[in-house]
């Protein structure tokens, strides 16, 4: 573990942030239609319980990361495997969001550069990071936390002021019906990006104000949640269902539509800026965590060591994961959800927190005697 | 294991390399000679034979006569001090003319005939020579082991004059000088308090150069004096000769084109930043002055800001964040909009760049490269050459650059204004260390906005930004208040508070126990009859009515 405290504050900003990453871009929860954005929030009620699992494993364990726990919880050997499996698992996160983000900007704005190079410059920013430690990351993310809802809001404030918004296709909202609704929110749409939070559990124990976390968690997975919620609904109310699920990246659909003034149009690179804010803290923490991680799981002194490795680690699986991008898109709603986020996201997890129950209260039994 | 013990016989070997340069250090002092002309000898031997070193023989008692002598280095010492109050006081005083002895000689002129502020008594060779060199004078009395020192420093220095450097309209007008004497004593006519604590020490093995440290006790940070002190202790050079060889071998972060120690030529800025609970040092031999720890946000900042009214200040502290920016992305926001991202540009403009743009053979990043290489080079030829020749120089430039290059169809009237909107702008940064770091940073911009447009670009500015986060000053984080957030810290960043709002002193910086810096309710209160009133109290004076 790396000799490092971080505020409340960043550690909110850094959720906020990992949270809006690439899930800005994507169409989320694009199949409920109008009512999108409901499922969303109603995903984000599932990322709370989420959150309250992981939030148990933490108070059982208030100063270990994920990797160190897992031993303690199942034991040395098994332990080593599960946490082996985490942190292979953060390391294909990071690619897949690197993928993600290699394959957005060539589509939109550099048809020539290879994905290779795209990503290899990318990565090597993000090691560079990495290498510096969490705390820098942090401040880092408080910087860009500021830089990202001042775009954020001056999207808004164009979009208002060009008129574009029309409530109607909003209308009607429960063309599918509440169950349907709940049940998309609490499958596809809580792992991505709402069950991510899970790498959260490398990086609590560096928090300064432990007693705080639940409220931080709580209100930093809300307040990212709305801010989805509430650009899915812009979306549709500008662009309408059909367009809105049909693009592939409907945000920048909606930003290329801004026309002010006539001097305010064809804001692309404000697309851009958004897009590799979000994608640089959230292929960051995931490096960051996956780098740890391995060195904790292999007693590597220097953990800043590894970063160039893991980053070429995940710059290759970035490259092959998959050979194009509707291949990437459709292994990410369909295989990767199901048979991995839901494992290691919920199953897992729950399993540690009932086995690490059990233990602290045959613990706790024994102390009392 | 086996290494381990490597490194234990190499610090052991190190520790007698020590012993064997530092002799004077550990071996038992240098003791003077009772005899004058031994010591004469000596003293002729240390500094071989140079001319500079006065040796004045005097003769005084009688019967028997005693031999003195005066030793003083030409130049360094202030005149009329050693000749009105040295000679002629030892030459003319009544009791040196009557029968004495040596014993008793020395006491007679320390305690009744030396007119002089300062008089000690020194035995040892090593301290001698140490006040000998900065300009005292040396009083030897035959058959005697001790010496006397007078203090007579002075000789010619260069006098109080304006600062060349962070220059202002409103504020004084004094510039520190090269003198650290001077120095101090116009901080302590500024800050009348006798918590202003100064200390000092020597630091170099041979140029032995005076450096002080200056801090208010009880509103500097605890630590940071004892950090600072630490480092300097730490240092062993041979000379110091300028207060950037401290600032490099104190500073946090080694590899950084950013500076991590503020240094001024003003001594109100001093004071002010003295005031915040900084440190500062004092260099002999140089008027600029360091101060630490310095905050990103503080190169932006001129003690101007704090003499004209908040919104006035504000405004212009805004406008220097966007001229940095536009220095260090200015170039590159070209290159990349014209050369990846034309649907930026607004149609007709798009036109009239293009128009330009065809005659010229160079891709834009050739050409901004090729543009900024040329203003480095004619700016630091400016700086250089000597002064006759400047007017030559900057005809040549103008007509090179702005004319005949655009003629030739060499480069573009485009990029030529970007050239020097970018180059005015980095002069308009306040502080001339930060304005050099965007010098470097933007070759950096321009190359990666060539390459990937602004791809590249938003990457060089995430680098930026890490970089910045993770340097510090003295153990303060370089961006702080904005990250780590201090909200209280915020109102003197990009905007400035009303001077009647800055209730506090900057936590990350000052003493917590000692933040209060003025009172309660310190907005002014014109009378009341001013402005829409319904009631007709008076309060206050000056009612119209």
């Amino acid at each position: 573990m790396e000799k490092a405290k971080i505020s409340g504050y960043q550690l909110f900003v850094l959720i906020f942030l990992f949270e809006m990453g690439s899930a800005l871009l994507v169409p989320l929860a694009g199949e409920a239609k109008q009512a999108a954005w409901l499922v969303i929030l109603i995903a984000m009620i599932g990322g709370f319980l989420l959150f309250f699992i992981y939030y148990g494993l933490f108070q059982y364990y208030p100063d270990q990361l994920l990797t160190e726990f897992v031993k303690q919880i199942l034991g040395n050997f098994l332990g080593r495997i599960v946490a082996f499996l985490y942190i292979l698992y953060f390391i294909y996160l990071a690619a897949r969001v690197l993928r993600d983000f290699g394959d957005t900007l060539l589509t939109f704005a550099y048809p020539h550069v290879p994905l290779f190079f795209a990503n290899a410059v990318f990565i090597l920013v993000v090691v560079y990071t990495v290498r510096k430690g969490i705390e820098v990351l942090a401040r880092t993310g408080e910087l860009f936390f500021v830089l990202e809802n001042l775009l954020l809001m001056t999207f808004m404030l164009l979009i208002v002021a060009s008129g574009m918004i029309h409530l109607n296709n909003l209308k009607p909202i429960f063309e599918i019906s509440g169950t349907e609704l709940m049940k998309m929110g609490f499958t596809k749409s809580v792992f991505f990006p709402f069950g991510e939070v899970i790498v959260f559990l490398m990086i609590f124990p560096y928090l300064n104000e432990p007693q705080r976390l639940k409220k931080i968690g709580i209100g930093s997975l809300a307040t990212s949640g709305i801010f989805l919620a509430i650009i899915m609904a812009v979306n549709i109310a500008v662009l309408g269902v059909d367009l809105t699920t049909r693009s592939q990246y409907p945000l920048l659909t909606l930003i290329q539509s801004i026309e002010v003034a006539g001097i305010l149009e064809r804001l692309d690179v404000y697309f851009l800026f958004l897009l590799m804010i979000g994608g640089f803290i959230k292929i960051s923490v995931f490096t960051y965590v996956a780098v740890t991680g391995t060195a904790n799981v292999f007693n590597v002194k220097q953990p800043s060591r590894l970063a160039y490795p893991v980053g070429i680690v995940i710059l290759l699986i970035s490259i092959i994961m998959a050979s194009s991008y509707t291949e990437h898109i459709h292994e990410g709603l369909g295989a990767v959800p199901r048979y991995i986020h839901l494992p290691f996201q919920v199953i897992i997890p729950l399993l540690l927190l009932i086995i690490a129950f059990f233990k602290n209260r045959k613990k706790g039994r024994q102390a009392s005697k | 294991m086996a290494s381990f013990f490597k490194q234990k016989r190499q610090v052991k070997q190190r520790e007698k390399k020590k012993e064997d340069t530092g002799q004077s250090k550990s071996k038992t002092p240098d003791y003077i000679d009772s005899s004058i002309s031994a010591n004469l000898e000596k003293v002729k031997k240390k500094t071989g034979n140079s001319p500079d070193i006065i040796i004045r023989t005097l003769k005084i008692g009688q019967n028997p006569e005693i031999k003195t002598t005066i030793l003083y280095v030409q130049g360094l010492i202030d005149n009329p001090s050693v000749t009105d109050f040295l000679i002629e006081s030892i030459m003319k005083n009544p009791h040196l003319s009557e029968k004495i002895l040596p014993q008793e000689a020395l006491d007679v002129i320390s305690e009744e005939v030396v007119s002089l502020g300062g008089v000690e008594t020194v035995k040892d060779w090593e301290k001698l020579f140490l006040s000998l060199l900065s300009g005292d004078s040396i009083i030897f009395v035959d058959g005697i082991n001790i010496a006397l020192v007078a203090s007579t420093k002075g000789g010619e220095r260069r006098s109080i004059q304006e600062p060349s450097t962070h220059l202002t309209v409103r504020g004084s007008r004094e510039g520190f000088t090269e003198s650290n004497a001077t120095n101090i004593a116009m901080l302590r006519r500024i800050i009348n308090s006798p918590n202003l604590w100064i200390e000092s020490m020597k630091i170099g093995t041979v140029t032995k150069t005076d450096v002080s440290i200056m801090y208010i006790n009880g509103i500097v940070k605890e630590g940071i004096v004892e950090e600072v002190k630490k480092r300097l202790n730490r240092i062993n050079i041979d000379s110091i000769l300028e207060s950037g060889y401290i600032e490099q071998l104190i500073e946090d972060q080694v590899m950084t084109p950013f500076p991590t120690l503020n240094h001024t030529e003003r001594p109100d800025m001093v004071a002010g930043n003295l005031l915040e609970g900084r440190v500062a040092i004092f260099v002999n031999g140089t008027p600029f002055v360091l101060v630490a720890p310095a905050i990103f946000v503080q190169f932006f900042q001129s003690v101007e800001d704090y003499y004209n009214r908040f919104d006035i200040a504000s405004a212009t502290r805004f406008l220097r964040i966007i001229v940095f920016i536009i220095s260090i992305v200015g170039p590159a926001l070209y290159v990349a909009a014209t050369t990846f991202h034309q649907e930026m540009i607004p149609t007709k403009l798009l036109v009239i760049v293009a128009a330009q743009r065809e005659t010229v053979p160079l891709p834009a990043v050739v050409e901004a490269l090729l543009m900024e290489m040329t203003f480095e080079i004619l700016r630091e030829a400016s700086l250089r050459m000597p002064k006759a020749v400047g007017s030559t120089m900057s005809i040549v430039g103008a007509l090179v650059i702005g004319q005949a290059a655009v003629q030739a169809g060499i480069v573009s009237p485009a990029m030529v204004i970007i050239v020097s909107i970018t180059a005015i702008a980095s002069f308009a940064t306040p502080s001339y260390s930060i304005a050099i770091s965007a010098r470097i940073v933007r070759f950096g911009f321009i190359i990666c906005a060539g390459t990937l447009g602004f791809y590249g670009m938003i990457l060089a500015f995430i680098v930026l930004i890490v970089h910045l986060c993770s340097l510090r000053s003295l153990g303060v984080p370089y961006m702080t208040p904005l990250a780590p957030l201090n909200p209280e810290g915020l109102g003197d960043t990009f905007f400035r508070r009303p001077m009647w709002a800055f209730k506090e002193r900057p936590k990350f910086l000052a003493n917590e126990n000692n933040l209060i810096r003025e009172g309660d309710n310190q907005r002014p209160l014109p009378p009341e009859s001013r402005g829409m009133k319904t009631s007709d109290e008076k309060k206050g004076e000056g009612n119209e009515s």
